[in-house]
Order: C-alpha cells, then sequence, then structure tokens
C-alpha cells in the first residue's frame, strides 16, 4: 500500500495505490489526521490504482467526508475499480461520496 | 356368588374331595398292612405257642419218663430175685415187700404165679402195699378177684414183655387213680412162671400236667391207651369217661373226635379245636410205653391276647395318623386355596406389569425412522428389558431445531425401577421442553428426584441437546457410561462423571460441550449391552460392540446388529439387565464439503495479510472471479480484524492479550464454501449486533460498524455460536 499525497492551491489529492485493508489503514492515521486539517478544502482520492478496500479503509474515506462537511470542505472520489464500486454500493457510499 | 368365590369353593370342594381319597387310600392301605401284620405277626405267635407247648410236652414227657422208667426199673431189678424165689415158694411175699420197699414211688406190689406151676397150689399172689408209711401183706388169690383173668396178668404174659395197665381208681386204698406195670417172670426153663407187678399211685402226672401252665387258661389232659381221661381240669371226667364218650356227648364232636383218633392212634401234633364256643390249639404228644397221649389245650383268645393288646395300640396309633394326616390335608387344601389365590394375584399382577410395560413402551418413541421427513438426522433406539418392565430409558424429540435426546438407567429392575424410569422420563420431558441446557434439565430433574427418593433408588443418565444446524453437542452426564463418538474413528465421548440423578440434591452438574460434523454419529448404550453375560460369565465388552458398530450401516442396521451380535454372545444365558441402545447419525452441519483448509492466526492485525494469502490459495484452486475472491476476501477479513480488535480485550481494559490463536478453517465443495472462524476470546455474537442505515447521511453516520454490515452483506449465511466455551462464526457463501 502506497499513499500520495499532493496539495495544489485549495486541492488536495490523495492517491491510494494497492490493498487499503486494515492493517493499511492503521498505518494512515497521520496522514489522514493531517488532511482533516484541511478539510476547508476539496480532497480528492485518486483511486485509479486502489485494488481493494476495508471497513476501515471506508473509515478514512467516511471522517474525511465528515470533516469536510464541517469545515466547508469537500471529498471527490475519483476512478474507482467494480470491486471497490460494489462496496460502496453495499455500504451506501455510494450516496455519500461525489464519485467522478 | 361371584366368580371368585365359585372358583374358591370348586378349589375348597376339589381339595376336600381330593383328601378324603387320600385319607381312604391311607385307610385302606393300613388296613392290609394290619392284615399282613396280624397275619404273620398270628403265624409268628402260634409258631411261639407251638415251641412253648412241645418244649412243655416235652418237659411233662421226659418228667413222666423218668417215672416211669424208676418203676419199670424197680420191677426189672427184682427179676432175679423173683427168679430165684420161684423154687422157694415161702419166700415169694418177700419180693412184693422188698420191691415196695425200697421204692418209694412203688405204692403196691404183687407176685402173681401163673396158675399149675406149683403142682399143689394154684392160685398164689401175696401183695404187699404201702399204706400211711406202713407195709401191709395180703393176698390177691381170692375167690372173688380171680387175678388170672385180669389184664395186668394177661397182657405181659401175652406179649411177653412188661405191660403198663389201664389207668384205674383203687377203691381200696382211697379213691387214687393208679396203674400198674406188669413184667412176666421166667423160670430157668425159660417158662412163664409169674408176673411181678408195681401199682404206681397216679398223683404225680396230675401234678405234672397241671404244672404246664403257659397260658393262665391254658390246660393239659392225658388220656389213657383205651381213651380214658387221666388228668383233666374237669376232675369229675377223671376215670368217669373216654374221650370218645366224651366227644359223643359234645357238640363239637367232629373236631374232637379228630383229636381224638389222633391221640389214640399215638400220632404227636397240633390242631385247631373249638369246644363250647371256645376256640383252641391243641398240641398233643404220645407217651412211649405207657400208650398214654398228652395235650396241651391254648385257647386263641389267650394265645393273640398279647398280639390283641399290641393290636388295639397299633390302631389306636393308625387312627391318630389318620387323624393327622386329615388335618394336613385340611391346612394343605387351605393353603393349596391361599397359593392359588397367590398365583391368581400374581398372575393379575404379572398382566399389570405387561399394561404397565405396554405404557412404559408407549412413553418413549419407537417408530423410527423418527423423523422421516429430515435428511439431517438418522436415528434409531431399542430397549430390551430383562423382565416384564425395565428400568432402562431413552427418550428424544426435536424442538427449535434442536434434537434433545437422553438415555438413562434406573437402579434396580421391575416395577419398582419402571416406576422411577416413568418419573425420570416425564421430568426429561416436561423440562426439556423450556429449557435447552442440558446441565439444568439434569440439575432440575435431580433436584425433583432427590426430593422424592425414599425408596434409594438412583438413575444413572446423561442428557444431550444436539443443535441440528450446527451439529453443536451440550451434554451434561449423571453417572451414565460414556457414549461411542463416530468420526473418522471411533471413540469415547468424553463425559464427566458427576453423579447420578437422585443421589443428592442440590449437587452441581457440569455441562460439556462437543460438536458433531457431518457424518459424525453418536451411539449411548446402558450397561446391559457391554455386561451382557454368556454362560461363561464372560462379558460381552466394548471391544466386541465397537466392532460390531465400526461398519457404520444406517441407524437401524446398526443396533440391529448390535442386539444380533449380542443374543450371539450371551447364547442361552438368561438376560440379566436390561439393554438399551440410541444411535444417532449426524447428516447436517459442516465438512459436508470435500475440502478444507485451515490456518491458526494469532490476534495480530498484520496477520490479516495470510488470511488474504489464504484466501487466494483457495481462490486460485478454486478458481474463483476476482469480485468473488475480493468479496469473501473482504468479509473474511472484516470477521476476522473484528475478532483480532476486540475478542480478546477483556473488559475494562486497553490492550488485548497477546498472542491469542484464532482458527480459521475453510471448508468448501462443487457450490460452496464455508469459512469458520473460532476463537476462544470474550462472548460476541456478531450476527445479533446493530444494523448499519446505509441511507442516511454522513453526519448522521457512526463511524463504526461497517465491518459486520459488509460480512454480514457479502456472505449468503452468517451463523454464530458459542461452542466448548469458543466464539464459531460461520460464513457461507455460494460460488458457483
Amino acid at each position: 500500500m502506497q499513499t500520495n499525497i499532493s496539495k495544489k492551491d485549495n486541492n488536495i489529492i490523495v492517491e491510494f495505490i494497492g490493498r487499503l485493508d486494515t492493517p493499511a489503514a492503521q498505518g494512515l492515521s497521520k496522514e489522514v489526521s493531517e488532511l482533516q486539517k484541511d478539510a476547508d478544502k476539496t480532497i480528492t482520492i485518486d483511486c485509479t490504482n486502489l485494488e481493494y478496500i476495508s471497513s476501515s479503509g471506508l473509515r478514512i474515506f467516511l471522517s474525511l467526508k465528515k470533516a469536510t462537511a464541517q469545515k466547508g470542505g469537500k471529498v471527490i472520489v475519483k476512478n474507482i475499480n467494480n470491486e471497490i464500486r460494489s462496496v460502496f454500493m453495499m455500504t451506501g457510499f455510494l450516496n455519500l461520496f461525489e464519485i467522478v | 356368588m361371584n366368580i371368585k368365590e365359585m372358583r374358591e369353593r370348586a378349589i375348597k370342594r376339589r381339595s376336600r374331595w381330593t383328601g378324603l381319597l387320600l385319607i381312604l387310600i391311607a385307610v385302606g392301605f393300613l388296613e392290609v398292612l394290619s392284615l399282613v401284620q396280624a397275619y404273620y405277626a398270628q403265624r409268628g405267635i402260634r409258631q411261639e405257642a407251638q415251641a412253648k407247648a412241645e418244649g412243655q410236652l416235652n418237659a411233662a414227657h421226659s418228667d413222666i419218663m423218668n417215672i416211669v422208667n424208676q418203676a419199670e426199673s424197680a420191677v426189672r431189678n427184682s427179676v432175679w430175685v423173683a427168679q430165684w424165689c420161684l423154687d422157694v415158694p415161702d419166700s415169694l411175699p418177700n419180693i412184693p415187700k422188698l420191691l415196695v420197699n425200697n421204692n418209694p414211688i412203688v405204692a403196691g406190689s404183687t407176685i402173681a404165679i401163673v396158675p399149675g406151676y406149683y403142682k399143689h397150689t394154684h392160685l398164689l399172689a401175696p401183695y404187699a402195699a404201702i399204706t400211711n408209711g406202713e407195709i401191709i401183706n395180703k393176698s390177691l388169690a381170692t375167690a372173688e378177684y380171680d387175678y388170672s383173668s385180669q389184664e395186668w396178668f394177661t397182657k405181659p404174659i401175652e406179649l411177653d414183655r412188661g405191660y403198663w395197665s389201664e389207668p384205674y381208681i383203687d377203691k381200696g386204698g382211697g379213691e387214687i387213680l393208679m396203674t400198674t406195670y406188669s413184667f412176666p417172670i421166667k423160670d430157668r426153663n425159660g417158662r412163664i412162671a409169674a408176673v411181678l407187678t408195681a401199682d404206681l399211685d397216679l398223683g404225680w402226672l396230675t401234678v405234672i400236667a397241671q404244672g404246664i401252665k403257659i397260658y393262665p387258661h391254658a390246660f393239659s389232659t392225658v388220656v389213657s391207651r383205651n381213651g380214658h381221661i387221666m388228668v383233666s381240669p374237669a376232675e369229675t371226667l377223671i376215670m368217669n369217661k373216654t374221650v370218645n364218650e366224651f366227644a359223643a356227648s359234645s357238640k363239637d364232636s367232629a373236631s374232637l373226635n379228630k383229636l381224638n383218633r389222633a391221640m389214640l392212634s399215638k400220632k404227636s401234633g397240633s390242631m385247631s379245636i373249638t369246644h363250647e364256643g371256645v376256640k383252641s390249639m391243641v398240641y398233643f404228644k404220645p407217651i412211649e410205653r405207657t400208650g398214654w397221649s398228652m395235650n396241651i389245650f391254648i385257647p386263641e383268645k389267650e394265645m393273640f391276647a398279647g398280639l390283641k393288646n399290641v393290636n388295639r395300640k397299633i390302631r389306636a396309633l393308625q387312627f391318630l395318623g389318620l387323624l393327622l394326616i386329615a388335618l394336613i390335608f385340611h391346612a394343605v387344601a387351605k393353603n393349596q386355596l391361599k397359593f392359588k389365590n397367590i398365583a391368581d394375584k400374581k398372575e393379575k399382577m404379572e398382566n399389570e406389569l405387561h399394561i404397565a410395560s405396554s405404557i412404559q413402551m408407549s412413553m418413549i418413541p419407537k417408530i423410527f425412522p423418527p423423523f422421516p421427513e429430515r435428511k439431517d438426522i438418522d436415528m434409531a433406539a431399542t430397549i430390551v428389558p430383562a423382565k416384564e418392565v425395565g428400568g432402562d430409558l431413552y427418550d428424544f424429540f426435536i424442538r427449535n431445531e434442536k434434537l434433545f435426546f437422553c438415555i438413562g438407567d434406573v437402579s434396580g429392575k421391575g416395577v419398582p425401577a419402571s416406576l422411577v424410569m416413568a418419573v425420570t422420563r416425564s421430568l426429561f420431558r416436561s423440562l426439556a421442553n423450556h429449557e435447552d441446557s442440558p446441565k439444568k434439565i439434569v440439575s432440575s430433574m435431580n433436584d425433583s428426584m432427590a426430593d422424592m427418593n425414599e425408596s434409594s433408588m438412583f438413575v444413572t443418565f446423561l442428557c444431550c441437546v444436539l443443535d441440528l444446524h450446527t451439529g453443536q453437542l451440550k451434554y451434561c452426564n449423571a453417572g451414565h457410561n460414556a457414549p461411542l463418538l463416530f468420526t473418522n474413528k471411533i471413540s469415547s465421548l468424553d463425559v464427566l462423571p458427576n453423579l447420578p440423578l437422585a443421589v443428592m440434591k442440590n449437587f452441581e452438574y457440569a455441562e460439556q460441550e462437543g460438536i458433531l460434523h457431518y457424518d459424525d454419529a453418536i451411539f449411548l448404550y446402558t450397561d446391559g449391552i457391554t455386561e451382557a453375560e454368556n454362560s461363561d460369565r464372560q462379558l460381552f465388552g466394548i471391544e466386541r460392540l465397537t466392532k460390531v458398530l465400526s461398519c457404520r450401516k444406517g441407524a437401524l442396521e446398526c443396533l440391529q446388529s448390535v442386539q444380533n451380535a449380542v443374543s450371539e454372545f450371551v447364547g442361552n444365558a438368561p438376560q440379566n439387565d436390561d439393554r438399551t441402545m440410541l444411535f444417532i447419525h449426524f447428516l447436517n452441519g459442516h465438512n459436508k464439503k470435500e475440502n478444507t483448509k485451515t490456518i491458526t492466526i494469532h490476534n495480530d492485525i498484520n496477520q490479516i495479510h495470510d488470511v488474504f494469502n489464504f484466501v487466494e490459495s483457495i481462490a486460485e484452486e478454486k478458481k474463483l472471479s476476482p469480485t468473488l475472491t475480493s468479496n469473501i476476501n473482504l468479509a473474511l477479513e472484516e470477521a476476522v480484524t473484528n475478532v483480532i480488535l476486540y475478542a480478546y480485550k477483556p473488559e475494562g481494559k486497553k490492550e488485548c492479550d497477546k498472542d491469542m490463536p484464532i482458527d480459521i478453517t475453510a471448508v468448501w465443495g462443487n457450490d460452496e464454501l464455508d469459512l469458520i472462524i473460532t476463537d476462544s476470546g470474550i462472548p460476541f455474537d456478531p450476527t445479533s449486533a446493530p444494523k448499519v442505515n446505509t441511507n442516511i447521511s454522513a453526519d448522521e453516520r457512526d463511524i463504526g460498524g461497517l465491518g459486520i454490515h459488509l460480512f454480514m452483506t457479502i456472505m449468503d449465511e452468517v451463523r454464530y455460536d458459542r461452542i466448548n466455551g469458543k466464539n464459531v462464526l460461520t460464513m457461507k457463501k455460494k460460488i458457483v
């Protein structure tokens, strides 16, 4: 699992590469709290190379969503594969996120 | 009158008749016996009397002969003197004088000269007699008394030997019964010259005859050659009548004549004589030389008086004996009625037992297969009581997809045991109807039974509850023997003994758990099976049982083959204990798929990668689609993560216990994959966790709960069980 975070003005792009499983999600706690500070901005989560996500990964998505909702920012989920789409569907995340 | 009374009367009557008949037979037998006895006794007595009489006759005979000999000797000893004196006729009177003087038994004597022997004297017979101690001399040669014609003179000359005369009453000497012995005297030329006589007083004969007193009324008579009665208790007859005259005057002449003939012909012997109504035995014997005959009359009445006496006593004893027999019969007849009553009661009781047995058997399910519509279990049970009603029991029923079953063995057999058995069974039914825990069922049963256990009976009991979905087996044992467990091998189910039911109230029973997998089976039995004994006192034993059961056939066939094996083993030996078996073949639960894979991880979140690889390997093996693989991976990760993060974190602690194991088993067949996660952490049932609402806004949504929601959504079926202190989460997914 690899995570690339890039900031450009009000746009933050987070790229998840590989498997966002529970151990991976736990390893991202620092990054996540950094991102939550920038919750007034637009956070784009690039899932082009995300193979897999578990509930712990979904929590990161949800916590970012909650934070941006509070601070006036927004979360955009980009390029999810079919497997992740089905997970989003199962969890109702399709309705929570702006997916492009 | 009711039938029973009629029967009793009939029995009484019958036994009374039987008794009477038997008594009559006894009487007859005793009668015959006493007749035979009397015959032999009489014969014995007769023989004895005869011996006695003969002895007495012989003794009297020798006494008489003694005197006869003395008299004869006295005469003979004088013969030579007489011969010598013939030449000197004047000396002749000395001869009788000497004879009388020298021989006290001789009362008188004469020497009578044959007429013409002396030319100058025609008759010459000097006589001497002893009267009052003095010797008197006289001559018998008188005109009135012609001695030459007297029998005592003519007979010895005629016979040319000594001769005993007929007895006679001596008128001159005082009415004395006398007899005379005469002997011819010859001169030197051999001519009979004179007859020398000796008169004998026969008083002694009476003394001898009267001395014969073998019985109080026995008597003796002596008769002369001519039949004159010489001695008789009837004194008037003496020398008055001959026996023939006496016989002629008697009513009983026929038998008397017969006796007379025998006696007068000098025979000895015995005969039975009836005279004047008195039956007597007469023994008679001739007396040598004198021509007399002597007899002894013994009245039979007296002869058999002793016998009669004895007979009377015997009769009395016999009567008493018969009375005793009658009493015994009476008592026996009475008892027979009693026995009959007891037998009736026994029969009645046996009937009731039979009914009880049917009721008892109807209590337990005995139609097999009991659940024909179910494919998940195949079961059968049998009970073979040793007696009419047994103390063994089994029972089973299904409630809420759980099979409740039990087996028990009441101490003792017969009716008491069966009653306890019925109580046990109904307690089990009523408790198990609303209670799932075998421990609680058994404890309640124990408490109830211990309360009412006045007969000190106890019950070994094993109560089991099998979850027909999972194969989870909960059981609680109360002193019963361990069942056999059939997995890929045969073993004994691990059971704690605890205590039999009804032994101790409030005993803390321990509950145990196990799991039956697909195709596993359990065999419950009572010790009547393994302890079935053959005639050599060998036990059937668990080895034989295991061997018979190892073939693994259907439930009914299994029990049948055990029964056959036991029957064959015991042969003709009597069955001494109930034989009860219960066989359950479980055809549900896990493992019905061919493939199994298991990994054990620890509660470290990084081990999720191993779980991932585990799923990938199965997916590869099973050629699962990436989407399906991903979904299964996700579900398993979520379920396992849950366990890793929470199961080993006791309440109040922040950190988890380290290195705690988690078993993950995957089982799959053609169309289904089962994932079973087992941990021994704190009980937690994720299936009962609150549902996640996926239709609400992010603000409203809780951050957690998604993991459970995911695996519950992904998998087709998720079950949680707590088995043997472990959380068992089973997730099923169609993989077609």
